[in-house]
């Protein structure tokens, strides 16, 4: 397609404006996910063609404001000043126009071309709400088209008004907004000091002045690189003073005032209400649902329903998806003579792409479940009510979801904190989540305290390592929150937005967004681990041993036995020697040099090897330690595992607790390990998070150990 | 008074906000500046934060931060 055909657009506007389905109503299938450069903020982008032209619409992230505090409001200016798009649209909430109206000022102070989008107007309408369209355009200097994203109406009367304003066919007025007259002489000093600056050149310097006036760090800085910084300085002194004495207030108060102070003249211009104000029907969803004594229970259900949807209706699909990869596996092996390739293909490669895609299904329905909450107004009351108690421990409301979440798997847990919207409170939740308890170290537990436990017993010791990671995982925050991670806290400051029934398709966009962004992104880094745990686990090969299998196989085909005597002695000797290639290999090895490390612990070489492995998922400790003990892998594995276990002398009570407590508290497995990096945006949190985390297991197994030693 | 000592169902007047940076911003950013006139709707079930109403808008925040916003009753604004 033709350069000059291509037009680049960008949706702006509030959280809650319908600004997704919008995205959604436009670009249809054309759709793509990234993140904005060097943050981890998501960039959605897609295109349509229209009337000849290839539109490309970014999805902004939804702000109140262009202040730059949270990453989603610096992320937003940053790309409006610096990659400014052909057009810029702000999507409004036709029914709550006078608090997006904010945003539309800090457009206007831009001066970028921008066109209002006025959304929801079937809402509008229902609501008696009446909006004067050509006096609000007067006033704000740009043009408004009405639409509903949800009915379909008014987009290609928005796409033909996106075309005349690209090509230059109507141009935009652009209105100042004017503030005080003292401020404005303010304005206008530092307006003029800034134009002797050449550098500065490419910002608008009454937009900088503004800035400057309002104490915006992100301006500051650029603006105090240069010479004439030491006159403004003086001049927004001065400014200060007189702010101080005037209205006994400060220039960046003054200049939100008076923003805001156009938008009620505005409003009382040009929005009428013109049936009276009924209760709406948040207000009554409202009172049960954050009702004194209901809020609670509510809140817990929902959070029991959102677990159950990802975990319990996940675990089929789970189920499927690991069965099908068996197949696959079985159906290729006789296929492969040489058994180095068909190890490489069925335990290397099929066992990883298998290991990546599993959490697939419960990535998927739990960002099927959460926009749902999101897009539906849930979420905020979700925060609203629990937070009394995440706060206690330093963090938001939010962090709660995606903390349960991790009962069940780190992985989509980890990727669920994008609704915190502070790095500092993400970065604390990220680094709890590993310590609530996984599935995957279920069967590690069911393993342990069956074999050394009376089933009166085991499920007390099972409740105690469950709450022993919450507790951690609580400890982990209050000490980060008090520690390396103070500043910035979150401000809890949220609409509670009215509620609304999602759309279809801006529920399952997340998910599926969610889900490429996990296999595009996560999904290499994974299946590299897995790799390389595999091959650590299998290599170096002992070829003495292969012969020794040989050998020993022509033995028994030899010695005259019966078919059945000689399966039992071939599978045997095969359980052996695979043993003993484990031993010989990198893990082996590894096990065996952590012996000195570990044995304070209670724990052999053995079981070194088993957290060796168990890194690439944590359930491969049991079947890690299967082969060690030469158990077979069988239905009854767990049943001969446990009475070997019992039988070691090298394994007691004491030990099987302090191993739970190690398998509970350290290192997450590689693929939580990646999914964290990639959140996180670097390693070096990642690392220290893993050597904390190593510690805290070592310190805590060691104490529960010589306790257990003393007691039981 | 503070915005915190109010009690659920009474209507004031903000008069100043006191929070510092990214508080505040927030705080007026959400169209809470001096003279916005707001009601208290509710007070989460386990007794923080407390939740707003001003504008058509419904607004949570914590105790902690309504700790920085000094407002009027509205029977002290008739009164007057």
């Amino acid at each position: 397609m033709d350069n000059s055909n291509v037009i680049r657009i960008a949706l702006a506007g509030n959280p809650n404006c319908g600004k997704t389905s919008l995205f959604n109503a436009l670009t249809g299938a054309h759709q793509k996910v990234g993140n904005f450069s060097g943050v981890t903020v998501e960039k959605h982008e897609g295109y349509l063609d229209y009337k000849g032209y290839r539109i490309t619409v970014v999805d902004l992230p939804g702000i109140y404001s262009l202040t730059p505090y949270s990453p989603e409001e610096i992320v937003t200016r940053e790309y409006l000043i610096k990659e400014p798009p052909d057009v810029v649209v702000n999507v409004l909430e036709g029914p709550n126009l006078e608090r997006n109206l904010l945003l539309t000022t800090q457009l206007m102070e831009l001066e970028i071309d921008f066109l209002v989008a006025l959304n929801m107007m079937d809402e509008v309408e229902e609501k008696g709400i009446v909006i004067e369209i050509k006096q609000l355009q007067q006033l704000l200097g740009c043009h408004i088209i009405p639409t509903s994203a949800k009915k379909n109406t008014g987009l290609d009367a928005l796409l033909d008004h996106i075309i005349r304003v690209a090509q230059k066919k109507i141009t935009i007025r652009k209105n100042k907004l004017f503030f005080r007259p003292e401020l404005e002489l303010s304005v206008d000093k530092i307006t003029a000091l800034l134009l002797h600056q050449k550098e500065l050149k490419n910002y608008n310097p009454r937009w900088l002045a503004i800035k400057l006036l309002e104490n915006d760090r992100a301006v500051y800085h650029e603006v105090q690189q240069y010479p004439v910084w030491l006159k403004i300085e003086l001049a927004l002194q001065e400014a200060l003073r007189e702010a101080e004495q005037l209205h006994d207030s400060e220039p960046e108060i003054l200049i939100t005032e008076d923003r805001h102070a156009f938008i009620r003249g505005a409003m009382k211009e040009c929005v009428r209400q013109t049936s009276a104000i009924k209760a709406t029907a948040t207000d009554y969803i409202d009172m049960v649902v954050l009702n004194r004594v209901l809020g609670l229970p509510i809140f817990l259900l929902v959070v029991w329903a959102i677990f159950q949807l990802t975990f319990t209706l996940g675990s089929p699909i789970m189920d499927g998806l690991q069965l099908l990869f068996d197949t696959m596996a079985s159906t290729v092996e006789p296929l492969l003579p040489n058994e180095t390739l068909r190890s490489i293909i069925i335990d290397g490669i099929i066992a990883g792409v298998g290991g990546v895609l599993v959490f697939l299904p419960n990535i998927v329905l739990l960002f099927i479940g959460l926009s749902f909450l999101e897009a539906s107004g849930y979420m905020a009351r979700a925060a609203f009510v629990i937070d009394r108690v995440m706060h206690r421990f330093g963090l938001h409301g939010k962090s709660f979801i995606p903390m349960i979440t991790g009962f069940g798997c780190s992985i989509p847990a980890i990727m669920a904190t994008r609704t915190l919207k502070s790095r500092t409170d993400r970065l604390v939740t990220i680094m709890i989540i590993p310590f609530m308890s996984c599935g995957a170290k279920l069967p590690v537990y069911v393993l342990l305290t069956a074999a050394f436990f009376p089933p009166d017993v085991a499920a007390n010791v099972m409740f105690g390592i469950y709450l022993l990671g919450v507790i951690v995982g609580l400890w982990t925050a209050l000490i980060l929150k008090k520690t390396v991670m103070k500043s910035d806290s979150e401000p809890f400051v949220m609409e509670l937005p009215p509620y609304r029934w999602p759309t279809f398709s801006s529920v399952f966009f997340q998910a599926k967004i969610k889900a490429l962004m996990y296999l595009k992104k996560a999904g290499t880094l994974i299946l590299g681990a897995v790799l390389i745990i595999w091959a650590v686990s299998n290599y170096p090969h002992n070829h003495v041993l292969d012969a020794q299998f040989a050998a020993e196989t022509a033995r028994i085909e030899q010695s005259g036995a019966s078919d059945t005597q000689r399966q039992a002695l071939t599978h045997a000797l095969d359980l052996r020697i695979k043993s003993e290639q484990l031993e010989y290999s990198i893990a082996g090895r590894i096990g065996k040099v952590l012996e000195p490390v570990i044995k304070p612990l209670g724990f052999d070489w053995k079981i070194g090897i088993a957290l060796v492995t168990g890194l690439a998922a944590k359930e491969v400790v049991v079947s890690t330690l299967g082969t060690i003990y030469s158990i077979g892998q069988s239905n009854d594995t767990d049943v001969e595992l446990k009475s070997i276990l019992r039988n070691d002398p090298s394994f007691s009570q004491a030990t099987a607790l302090s191993l739970m407590v190690f398998v509970l508290l350290y290192i997450p497995c590689v693929a939580a390990i990646g999914v964290m990096k990639k959140e996180v945006g670097h390693w070096k949190p990642v690392v220290l998070y893993s050597i904390y985390s190593l510690s805290v297991a070592w310190i805590l197994s060691f104490i529960v150990y010589r306790i257990a030693l003393l007691m039981l | 008074m503070r915005l915190s000592e109010l009690k659920v169902g009474e209507k004031a007047e903000v008069e100043a906000v006191k929070a510092v940076g990214a508080v505040r911003r927030r705080i007026m950013d959400m169209g809470l500046i001096k003279g916005t006139e707001f009601q208290v709707i509710r007070v989460a079930p386990l007794g923080d934060p407390v939740e707003i109403a001003f504008k058509g808008l419904y607004l949570a925040l914590r105790k902690n931060e309504a700790d920085g916003i000094f407002v009027t009753t509205m029977s002290d604004v008739t009164a007057k």
